[in-house]
């Protein structure tokens, strides 16, 4: 893999060790699985690949009820016989090939270039859809059975594969790919993925609101904790509250905990425990 | 390469496939890997498939390249054992040494993990003379030489920067948390509840029922008919027996409301009552037991299909599960025996599954459970014991 190399993005702060892992996998042609927790950037990986080495980025969003054929291909077979009962539309409907509609995969495998998958929470699914996709990953290649043709991936894409269980996925499925867990980050590396986001922001109020932040994510018995999407979310709310001073931070006076804290539950306890500490 | 390593990965139980350590010779003969750091993020991303592993394969990674001390299951004991001396050095220095027969000012020079050894070398020197008890503590002779002093008052913490080479990482161990040792949380518990779902038709017919419409298609000789389907939702009824009363059941309080809160966000039919120890004639549906009554004998009317999951320590004296007049309380008087009610119960719902908070290996202590045991199939509250539950509770019977 001579040139490709991934080395961060403009708006993606890389840790030299998942760098590494991402090049690795990218050499050995095999997909690379991540785990963290949710808002620690593991989508925002394979936006950030994409957009470094140039290549298209195709998104498969895994849903629950997900059958891994809808993800290859789509046989549009209500058009076709609507075709072939009206006969009034461009398309030969003695050509099944003209109403089989590629999925994210099957577009992946198709186009010119070497593209980035990224199959996004594939918990979601059933262990069947993981189980099916073990043979399209390992010989990049599947069958439309309708037309009893072969896709082979012209470029092995470079897949990323995000999950957010705790649970393990199959274990033949895990054999298949490198993985890596990406830890949260300390505030030191959150002080740099602020000054990406927030080029423009105010050292004051960056310092104040990560040491915020932190402090808000010790709270105990919060079921959701904050994650650094929420942070960019507050961050970008205080800016755009004109009465809002830093300072107010260091005292614990913490507006917009909404944006922070997603469950009701876990709202009430943040609430609780930051309107006792302002007090004193 | 680094079988050696390879296996002894194995042998402290990360779960690596040959597999995948042929991938990862493929990624040192394709001139990936130039340092150790390299050797340390790569193998890891190959060879490990789970976080819970991470920390595991750290203190293997020390050992292996820098030869840091493997925990030692055996020793632990041991350990345990030198650590208390420890503390209790650090309370009363002077009545230990004199214990050991020890000079305290030559222990003084020692630090913490010097200390320790030293104490297990002595624990060692006694279990292997059991006899003659008094021996080791007479051979004070060796001293130990210590330097870098040693503080009563607090102990040295490894601070260790960050920038530093992959043994270091790898000792840091930054991944503890991870491992296989963590509580039962919520989401865990969403993971095992799941997989009991119970999928029928229902809602309106808006899913296109391709099969159907080209059979009715033919059979209208071209003229197309197109068949609509509901799709599918979860229609699993569900009624969830809880214990809440009494002593006994307080240290489970927490991980029985985890489950509880699960449960409400999971199924939609869910109805949950309450009982103490065990049922007679009545569960509530309050958890005060006391407004809403629920007699046993109305549940026939349920769909039998209903699957039924108590969650109780099944834990109290054998009579109120066995007598006639078992209930603790007064006026619970139906003059049969609790156990002949729970047989009905599972008599009458088909699905049914006890969970008890209590370790499976303490079972065997408390009659009750072995009782009820026989009655209902019960596992563990524990991640294993729920999906082993809720495979026992979607089984077709």
């Amino acid at each position: 893999m001579s040139g490709e190399t991934f080395s961060g993005a403009s708006r993606y702060v890389l840790d030299a060790e998942l760098a590494q892992i991402v090049n690795v996998s990218m050499a050995l042609e095999m997909p690379l699985l991540l785990k963290g927790e949710p808002g620690t950037g593991k989508t925002m990986l394979a936006h950030a690949i994409s957009e470094s080495l140039g290549m298209p980025l195709l998104v498969l969003n895994v849903k629950s009820s997900m059958k891994l054929v809808e993800a290859l291909y789509q046989y549009d077979t209500l058009t076709r016989l609507n075709d072939s009962r009206f006969g009034d539309s461009k398309r030969d409907v003695s050509d099944i090939e003209a109403y089989i509609k590629p999925g994210k995969i099957g577009q992946a495998f198709a186009a010119d270039k070497r593209t980035v998958l990224l199959i996004d929470e594939i918990d979601k699914a059933d262990t069947d859809f993981q189980d099916d996709m073990l043979d399209v990953l390992d010989q990049m290649e599947f069958d439309i059975i309708e037309i009893d043709k072969t896709i082979r991936a012209k470029h092995r894409p470079v897949i990323i594969i995000t999950s957010n269980a705790k649970k393990d996925l199959s274990d033949p499925f895990l054999g298949r790919c490198n993985f890596h867990h990406i830890a949260f980050p300390d505030p030191k590396m959150m002080r740099r993925i602020i000054d990406v986001h927030f080029p423009g922001l105010s050292n004051d109020l960056a310092d104040n609101a990560i040491d915020a932040f932190y402090r808000l994510r010790q709270i105990e018995g919060v079921e959701k904790r904050p994650a650094t999407r929420e942070l960019i979310n507050w961050i970008r709310a205080l800016q755009s509250d004109p009465d809002f001073k830093p300072k107010r931070l260091i005292k614990d006076e913490l507006p917009f905990l909404g944006v922070l804290f997603k469950k009701s539950q876990d709202f009430e306890t943040a609430n609780r425990i930051t309107q006792r500490r302002a007090r004193y | 390469m680094f079988i050696d390593f390879f296996y002894q990965l194995k042998d402290h139980g990360v779960p690596v496939s040959p597999t995948a350590f042929l991938t990862l010779q493929k990624a040192l003969g394709k001139g990936l890997v130039n340092s150790l750091e390299d050797f340390y993020t790569v193998s890891r991303s190959i060879l490990v498939k789970s976080e819970r592993y991470f920390d595991l394969y750290d203190q293997v990674f020390a050992h292996y390249f820098e030869g840091v001390a493997l925990p030692d299951r055996e020793g632990l004991e041991l350990d345990e054992l030198a650590r208390s001396l420890l503390e209790q050095w650090l309370q009363h220095p002077k009545e230990l040494a004199d214990a050991l027969g020890m000079d305290e000012a030559e222990l003084q020079k020692l630090t913490p993990e010097e200390l320790i050894e030293y104490f297990k070398e002595r624990l060692k020197e006694q279990t292997e003379r059991h006899d003659g008890g008094n021996r080791w503590i007479g051979t004070g002779g060796t001293s130990p030489v210590g330097h870098s002093g040693f503080h009563p008052g607090g102990m040295r913490v490894g601070g260790v920067s960050r920038n530093k080479s992959a043994v270091k990482v790898a000792m840091e161990r930054r991944y503890k948390d991870y491992s296989l040792e963590g509580p039962l949380t919520a989401s865990m518990m969403g993971e095992a509840l799941k997989r009991l779902r119970h999928l029928v038709p229902s809602g309106p017919k808006d899913q296109v029922n391709v099969d159907k419409t080209i059979y009715q298609t033919m059979k209208n000789a071209g003229e197309i008919e197109i068949v609509f389907d509901s799709s599918l939702k979860d229609r699993l009824k569900v009624i969830l027996a809880i214990d809440n009363g009494g002593w006994s059941m307080d240290p489970y309080i927490p991980l029985v409301q985890t489950l509880f809160d699960y449960a409400r966000a999971q199924f939609k039919e869910l109805k949950t009552c309450f009982f103490h120890n065990t049922i007679y004639d009545t569960l509530w549906e309050d958890p005060a037991r006391y407004k809403k009554p629920l007699k046993v004998d109305d549940l026939v009317r349920r769909d039998p299909d209903t699957r039924f999951i108590f969650v109780g320590d099944a834990s109290m004296a054998p009579y109120e599960l066995m007598a006639q007049d078992g209930s603790i309380y007064i006026t619970n008087r139906s003059g049969r025996p609790s156990s002949e009610c729970l047989q009905f119960l599972a008599k009458t719902f088909r699905h049914s599954v006890w969970l008890n908070p209590v370790r499976r290996a303490r079972w065997p202590y408390t009659r009750t459970i072995n009782l009820i045991a026989q009655i209902f199939p019960m596992f563990e509250l524990t991640i294993d014991g729920l999906e082993k539950a809720v495979g026992h509770l979607m089984a077709r019977t």
